[in-house]
């Protein structure tokens, strides 16, 4: 049995578990009594804010229930915000505005409860956390996506920035290379060498505790780390380092089931990224190495349950083989992190929820993880797909509805789609909107600043917590049944099962079974398509990055040479080649440095 | 019956945005129309080579990574450079395409474009009724073209042969490839090529590789997407449906292997679809050397003892050694082919190991067995004919 029937049988005995001690509580006065007392302790102390009407709320919100098998069934199920198996949220604290003088205090900290910013909570409320709202972007070069960075985080108290790239960088290619000129800058931003990495983050304090960058990059994600570190070093110095916070998206088993970004063969793909991952577990400590991403797959197409198992499935396997490396899961586990897809089916409603408890349970008892290797910490992002061009002003309603699910489901970070989505990265107009919603949505109403949970915990959320639930489960027998996630990569299982997924959704669409406002029912009657600004890449800007490409190249050429030799040397033994990464990184272009890895390993196969 | 329409997809150079084109693919075989599909992140050059080879109607490109203008055209004109502008060009790539962009691209040659919001059957009503037409003799042709139109025609004309003459006294080795799905012969049969490749700077390589299809419906012919060696100039690469026939081959295989056989190259190579334990599928002369490639791990799916090709192949390929069985399947078929008492070779691959060491171990094999020691007698003469396919394919590029 793989890793993964334990995790199957360790949910099953985790929810019998339950049962008793739901049974206990029933049966037995004395643990009945117990529970009861810290129950109604914990209610009590729960801190109250005001609304600006004067109305008290509590900070965190529980049923209404005094019966202790009920309670029993809270506790231990679903675990209050912080506590495992942390079916209602990773941390105790979230999304609150802060608490003004007069009200009473929040939560003191400890292991399990704590602010999603640790100097957030430093002062018991007197700093307000950091903003979930961290918006993807990235368009032509490092100095225009630069621009959009200061623009979108002006107004932000941390600067949560999260980089695009353009599809060159995404491949590990070259700009100056054959057949991709056009390609330049598109959809992204363009970087071949760390010198655009500077420009990049020009004007932010990388080490600062106020600032993280998060890059979304997979296949060449251990070459682009590299040249991150090199530059932060280049602007502040050595001991930068490990003061570096942030996410590199890195996980491969989705680029080669959804997102089609894989450069190497899987298994020096693997590699790389588990060097990547030690490396930055030691020297990086506030950095997250790997955002274990179902978004990919759920925009491929896939149903919502398929995307959560082929995400959890895929992280489990992950720590199957760092463990297999001897990596300590308590070093490696808290530094992985989750990025799902979030769209306007009846699942996504609980998704989240579900995937944080199973993750903390499989963690705990099959991986024998602490609490801080169990936390499932999670981006979100709304789905584009979702998005149509169609009357697309009506995207701006569909995104509003998704972020309110988003942040249902308790994310700890969220991306919001602007209303032009189909056409083009966004103009300046649509991304405000876009991070306006969620402003709207956690500082201007009032349904999530005073309570973080407002809306959990509805019979119809548990209805399908319960459905979707064993929806997983039986995709993580399946998988199993084939080997495990490897096994079922190579027999292309989750690939075929996306495909088919999303036929069966596009089917949908136009049969009419799937209502799309504007597409399929109530159409103004127009095939007209409204006039948006593109953000398109100039000839000349592309022209540009070539230009100068070249003339890094020519500088280095001698120095990029001899790392290159010394980095193909280390990658032909058992070593961690970060390290040599890193010193090629200097010099030597992302195109020189991708070629020079596949020389040795080989490119990967393409899977369709 | 008509013969299928036949159509290539493909997404461009650093686009991975394949969702749509997946969907749009299983719509069109779903309809009965044949596609070749060529995968995501494709240059021109790989994409206009594949449909020349495959000699399909049209091209269906599916954009999303932007530069969509430059890119469909780079097809548009690479295909009227190499005389085949009659191959079109249609597309799609949601909202990223606007009005604008298509009536640009339009007037640049493209055919078609599909808006975000197009209903599944308008697409395959519109390629039925555009590119079912019989298609007409190009006025320049090549080798290549010549050869991929008189393909077609053999396969179109269900098997009947045109008087070939071989214009060559010592034809190319023919290689045949058979062995259960799944077992990787694709990928082994790509690492080759590699070897083929780099071993010298002239010699072509043809490989017609099958799919299974079913009278008077689609098919869907994806080996090439997966092979990343074979996207050479000096590789002829043919993917067949097996329209119905049982057996891993085509009813045209055997006449096409024969124009191959014929044609200027220095090997053929065929891969027969997955194959039960029965299967037997060469049975002319043409195949100098058969291969066949098992996976340790037949034992769920077949048994040793009925797998007939074992007693057949003059080759047998264990590929995934890496797999745990791969010990005990090796010596369980090493000890079948013992009490066959024929030369048999047996051979550990793990193909999709960069590098293998058995993948080299049978390069030599084949290209190191005894007709192609004969055809290295005839080299000199054979060199001569190859410069100048290789001057006309270097012009492709
Ligand atoms: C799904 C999706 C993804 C998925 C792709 C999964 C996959 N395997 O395909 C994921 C999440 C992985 C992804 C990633 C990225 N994406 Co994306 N993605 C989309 C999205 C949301 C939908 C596209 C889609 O598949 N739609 C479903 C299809 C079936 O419908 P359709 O697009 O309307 O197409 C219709 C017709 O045009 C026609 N059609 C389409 N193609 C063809 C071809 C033929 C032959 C025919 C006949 C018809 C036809 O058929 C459809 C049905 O009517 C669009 C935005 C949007 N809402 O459209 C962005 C979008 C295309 N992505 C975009 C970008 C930038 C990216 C990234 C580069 C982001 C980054 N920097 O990391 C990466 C690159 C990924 C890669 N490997 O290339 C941009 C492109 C911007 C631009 N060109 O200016 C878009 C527009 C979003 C945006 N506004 O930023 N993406």
């Amino acid at each position: 049995m793989s890793k993964l029937g334990a995790v199957v049988e360790a949910v099953g005995k985790h929810e019998q578990f339950v049962r008793d001690q739901v049974k206990r509580a029933r049966s037995d006065e004395k643990f009945a009594r117990e529970l009861t007392e810290r129950w109604n302790k914990f209610k009590s102390e729960i801190p109250v804010s005001k609304t600006p009407t004067g109305i008290p709320l509590p900070r965190l919100a529980l049923p209404e229930i005094d019966e202790a098998g009920e309670i029993a069934r809270y506790l231990f199920g679903e675990g209050l915000p912080g506590e495992f198996p942390f079916l209602n949220a990773a941390y105790r604290e979230m999304y609150l505005e802060p608490l003004q003088h007069n009200e009473q205090g929040s939560f003191k900290r400890s292991t399990s409860a704590r602010s999603t910013s640790s100097n957030g909570a430093k002062k018991n409320g007197a700093r307000p956390p950091e903003e979930p709202t961290r918006l993807f972007s990235g368009l032509m070069l490092a100095e225009d996506t630069n621009k959009r960075f200061h623009f979108l985080s002006a107004h932000q108290r941390s600067k949560r920035l999260s980089t695009a790239f353009d599809g060159p960088t995404l491949y590990g290619i070259d700009s100056d290379a054959d057949g991709v000129f056009g390609k330049i800058g598109e959809g992204g931003v363009a970087v071949d060498t760390v010198e655009d990495m500077v420009r990049l983050y020009d004007g932010f304090e990388v080490g600062s505790p106020d600032f993280s960058a998060s890059m979304t990059i997979s296949g060449p994600a251990p070459i682009i780390m590299a040249m991150y570190i090199a530059a932060a070093k280049r602007r502040f110095g050595n001991g930068v380092v490990p003061n570096l916070r942030g996410t590199i998206q890195a996980d491969i088993f989705k680029e080669v089931q959804a997102q089609n970004e894989t450069i190497f063969p899987i298994e020096a793909s693997l590699r790389f990224l588990l060097d990547m991952i030690e490396w930055t577990s030691a020297n990086m400590p506030r950095w997250y190495p790997v955002s274990i991403s179902g978004y990919h797959i759920g925009e491929a197409g896939s149903t919502p349950v398929q995307q959560a198992a082929y995400t959890l499935s895929n992280g489990f396997a992950y720590v199957e083989m760092l463990m297999a490396r001897g990596a300590d899961v308590n070093v490696f586990g808290p530094r992985l992190s989750f990025f799902l897809d979030c769209g306007l089916d009846a699942e996504y409603i609980a998704l989240a929820r579900v995937s944080r408890k199973i993750w903390a349970i499989g963690m705990r008892d099959v991986f024998g993880a602490g609490p801080k290797a169990q936390l499932f910490k999670l981006h979100t992002q709304t789905s584009g797909r979702s998005l149509v061009a169609a009357e697309f002003k009506n995207n701006l309603t569909r995104t509003a509805a998704e972020l309110m699910l988003a942040y249902m489901n308790a994310t700890n970070s969220c991306h919001s789609n602007s209303a032009d989505e189909p056409f083009t990265t966004p103009s300046e107009e649509w991304i405000r909107l876009a991070s306006h919603a969620q402003a709207i949505l956690l500082e201007e109403s009032g349904i999530f600043k005073h309570t973080m949970n407002m809306l959990s915990g509805s019979p119809g959320m548990k209805a399908v917590e319960r459905a979707v639930e064993k929806a997983i489960l039986d995709e993580f027998r399946e998988i199993e049944s084939l080997g495990g996630v490897m096994g079922a990569v190579e027999n292309r299982y989750q690939r075929s099962q996306i495909q088919n997924a999303a036929h069966r959704y596009e089917e949908q669409i136009y049969d009419g079974t799937r209502p799309i406002i504007a597409l399929n029912r109530y159409r103004n009657g127009s095939d007209e398509m409204p006039e948006v600004e593109l953000a398109r890449t100039p000839r000349s800007r592309q022209q540009l990055q070539v230009d100068r490409l070249k003339k890094f190249k020519a500088r280095n050429a001698a120095k990029a040479q001899k790392e290159l030799e010394k980095l193909a040397a280390v990658v032909e033994t058992d070593e961690n080649c970060f390290p040599a990464l890193l010193e090629a990184a200097e010099v030597c272009s992302l195109g020189q440095i991708s070629g020079c890895l596949q020389e040795v390993v080989g490119r990967f196969r393409p899977m369709v | 019956m008509p013969a299928p329409i036949r159509i290539l997809t493909a997404v461009p150079i650093c686009d991975g945005h394949d969702s749509a084109i997946n969907t749009i693919n299983l719509e069109f075989i779903r309809h009965g129309i044949e596609v070749v599909y060529l995968g995501f992140h494709r240059y021109v050059s790989d994409i206009v080579r594949a449909a020349i080879q495959e000699d399909v109607a049209a091209i269906g490109i599916s954009s999303y990574n932007g530069g969509h203008i430059e890119f469909f055209a780079d097809v548009v004109r690479h295909l009227k450079k190499l005389g085949a502008s009659d191959i079109k060009v249609f597309g799609g790539g949601g909202g990223t395409i606007t009005h604008d962009d298509a009536r640009e691209m339009k007037r640049k040659g493209v055919d078609q474009i599909f808006f975000a919001g197009t209903p599944l059957t308008e697409m395959v009503a519109y390629v039925k009724k555009h590119y079912a037409k019989p298609r007409k003799a190009r006025a320049k042709s090549n080798v290549d073209l010549t050869l991929a139109r008189q393909l077609t025609e053999i396969e179109d004309a269900k098997g009947k042969v045109k008087n070939s003459k071989s214009k060559n006294s010592k034809r190319p080795k023919v290689i045949g490839f058979t062995g259960p799905g799944g077992a990787g012969k694709t990928t082994l049969i790509d690492e080759l090529v590699l070897r083929f490749l780099k071993q010298d700077r002239q010699s072509r390589v043809a490989i017609l590789s099958h799919d299974p299809s079913v009278v008077g419906e689609g098919a869907l012919l994806g080996d090439r997407a997966t092979m990343i060696n074979s996207q050479d100039d000096r590789v002829f690469m043919r993917s067949m449906a097996t329209r119905g026939q049982a057996g891993g081959l085509s009813p045209a295989t055997e006449s096409c292997l024969q124009l191959l056989a014929h044609s200027d190259f220095d090997y053929v190579i065929i891969e027969t679809v997955g194959t039960g334990q029965e299967a037997m599928p060469f049975r002319n002369q043409l195949v100098d050397q058969t291969v066949l490639v098992m996976n340790p791990d037949y034992g769920a799916r077949l048994q040793l003892q009925k797998i007939v090709m074992l007693d057949v192949a003059d080759i047998v390929v264990v590929n995934k050694t890496d797999l745990d069985r791969a010990k005990a399947a090796l010596s369980e078929i090493e000890h079948r082919l013992t009490q066959n008492k024929r030369d048999q070779q047996i051979v550990a691959t793990v193909a999709k190991r960069h590098r293998d060491a058995g993948v080299d171990e049978l390069f030599e094999l084949i290209t190191n067995s005894k007709s192609s020691v004969a055809a290295v007698s005839d080299r000199r003469n054979r060199k001569n004919r190859r410069s100048e396919t290789a001057a006309t394919s270097r012009k492709k590029s």
